[in-house]
């Protein structure tokens, strides 16, 4: 395990070395690509400035707000549609029609109703989290074996306490994958939005600094994202960890 | 109350599944209450159905049945049903487990987790209370499920081939366990085995089904209390060759 470690922090430091050295040794502009110790140095100074900072904040808060929102939504969806077999056949096809739509796309539209700024990314960001989270969450929901949906209903249950106590409880570890889904491609969403409607953000920055032919900058905020989407996703991984820790137990891993 | 009085009554019942072929046709079967009955019968006779015909879990297609006079319209709550299939919540340990058909009506209290423990003990697996379902072999999780259908102290019970997944020694214990806990109560019992001599050593009467019809409903006048000597009898072996044979008629044919 520590062997492994060491032997992926050795391949990215001999990765950065032989990238550095084959942009000195070419003479390559720093335009293409930047040495990995301008982009270091860049990032240092962006952070240390406090350039960087609000980006970050703003970029992280639409993510987790846009990330938040869709998964509420989408779960509480997900119960409704599960536990209503009507009104699932009814809007089922243009749920799918949805979903195909790639949601970026609709970014101009939510420039027109919401203005520029947060609001648009926080709304496309909860759109890309929302399907994932629907569809597991009925899949979820509607695998319940049909002996404990019979026990269920020997012991009397009504459809809350089943919906509660049987179905949610089953098909947690179902949602909780969609979850996992759901971050990595909320920052995706957050980040690109940025790209189309906003003026701070990381999305933004990157934008900004490829006006200014600024390759460095764009590769320093590469390493940023890179480095929040790994943090969102350790953090959903020890909240589903935590939240499941009762359904693994006795499971061979 | 008489002892003579039927709990269940169950008037030429005949079921097909929505659309499908006949499984059960012209069941007439009378169940004192406090009474013990076995069902015996090859793999897909419709022994199950039965079983949750009688629970209310399906409705018959023809006939009626009506537990203690009253019409039976949906799942009643003075039956403890024992599935096939043990349908143990993965997310409760074993004492929540037991405690379930509790828990959902109403607080559990110290003296719910007393006879919990008390049944738990009976079944031989106190010392697992904390585990949890994918921690247990196979016997003790149905064991599991046996003592979650006794903690209502209900007063029926309808066993689906229970005892299936035990070794011989243990079951014989379960069975006298099962016994002695069913005489105290007066429970009423419906027991499905493929098992002819643990349901000739349970019953006071063992039905055997063939083709989704009642064959052969014999009475077994072995005394009671039975003990493990019973097992070796002339009597005893006479009655389960009876049996037998009827069943490896239904084969020739
Ligand atoms: N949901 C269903 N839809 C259609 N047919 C079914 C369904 N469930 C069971 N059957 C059929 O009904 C018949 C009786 O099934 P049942 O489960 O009652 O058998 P069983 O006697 O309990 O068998 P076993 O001893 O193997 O448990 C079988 O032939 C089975 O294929
Ligand atoms: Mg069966």
């Amino acid at each position: 395990m520590i062997r492994h470690r060491l032997l992926s922090i050795l391949l990215l430091l001999m990765l950065l070395f032989g990238w550095e050295w084959v942009v000195r040794a070419t003479n390559l502009s720093a335009l293409v690509v930047p040495p990995p110790s301008d982009v270091a140095s860049a990032l240092w100074n962006g952070l240390i400035s406090g350039y960087l900072w609000p980006h970050i904040w703003i970029t992280g808060a639409t993510t987790l707000l846009g990330f938040l929102l869709g998964c509420f939504i989408g779960f509480a969806s997900g119960v409704v549609l599960a536990e209503c077999e009507p009104l699932r056949k009814i809007v089922w096809p243009y749920i799918l029609a949805m979903q195909v739509v790639p949601k970026l796309a609709l970014a101009p539209i939510f420039i027109i109703w919401f203005g520029f700024g947060m609001k648009p990314t926080v709304v496309i960001t909860a759109l890309i989290c929302f399907f994932p989270l629907l569809e597991n969450t009925m899949t979820g929901l509607q695998e319940v074996s049909a002996e404990k949906r019979q026990l269920f209903r020997m012991l009397g249950a009504n459809r809350w306490q089943t919906l509660i106590r049987l179905k949610i409880p089953s098909g947690l570890p179902v949602i909780m994958a969609g979850v996992r889904v759901a971050i990595v491609l909320a920052l995706v969403g957050a980040v690109v939005g940025e790209f189309i409607t906003g003026r701070d953000g990381l999305g933004a920055s990157i934008i900004a600094a490829q006006g200014m032919m600024d390759s460095t900058l764009i590769f320093a905020l590469l390493i940023i994202i890179t480095s929040i989407g790994l943090l969102f996703y350790q953090l959903t991984l020890i909240f589903e960890r935590w939240l499941l820790r009762r359904w693994s137990k006795g499971k061979i891993v | 109350m008489s002892i003579n009085r039927d709990f269940f009554t169950i008037d030429q019942v005949g079921y097909s599944f929505s659309g499908g072929d006949k499984i059960l046709s012209g069941i007439d079967w009378h169940i004192p209450s406090g009474s013990f009955h076995c069902l015996v019968g090859r793999s897909g006779c419709g022994k199950t159905t039965l079983l949750k015909l009688a629970a209310g879990l399906l409705l018959p297609s023809e006939g009626q049945i009506h537990i203690e006079a009253a019409p039976v319209a949906g799942p009643s709550q003075k039956i403890g049903f024992v599935f096939q299939n043990p349908a143990l919540l993965d997310w409760l340990s074993v004492m929540d487990n037991v405690l379930l058909p509790i828990s959902l009506h109403r607080k559990v209290n110290e003296t719910d987790r007393q006879s919990a423990h008390e049944l738990l003990h009976l079944v031989g697996i106190a010392d697992l209370a904390d585990r949890f379902p994918a921690q247990l072999s196979g016997g003790q999780q149905s064991r599991t499920a046996l003592a979650r259908a006794l903690i209502t102290s209900p007063p029926a019970l309808l066993m689906d081939e229970p005892f299936a997944a035990l070794d011989a020694i243990t079951r014989e214990e379960l069975q006298d366990d099962l016994l002695d806990l069913v005489a105290s109560r007066d429970t009423t019992v419906l027991f499905v085995t493929h098992d002819i001599a643990e349901a000739v050593y349970l019953g006071d009467r063992v039905a055997m089904m063939d083709k989704g019809r009642i064959s052969l409903n014999i009475e077994i006048d072995i005394q009671r209390p039975r003990s493990a000597a019973c097992r070796y009898g002339k009597q005893f072996s006479d009655i389960c060759q009876t049996i037998r044979s009827a069943m490896s008629r239904q084969v020739v044919k």
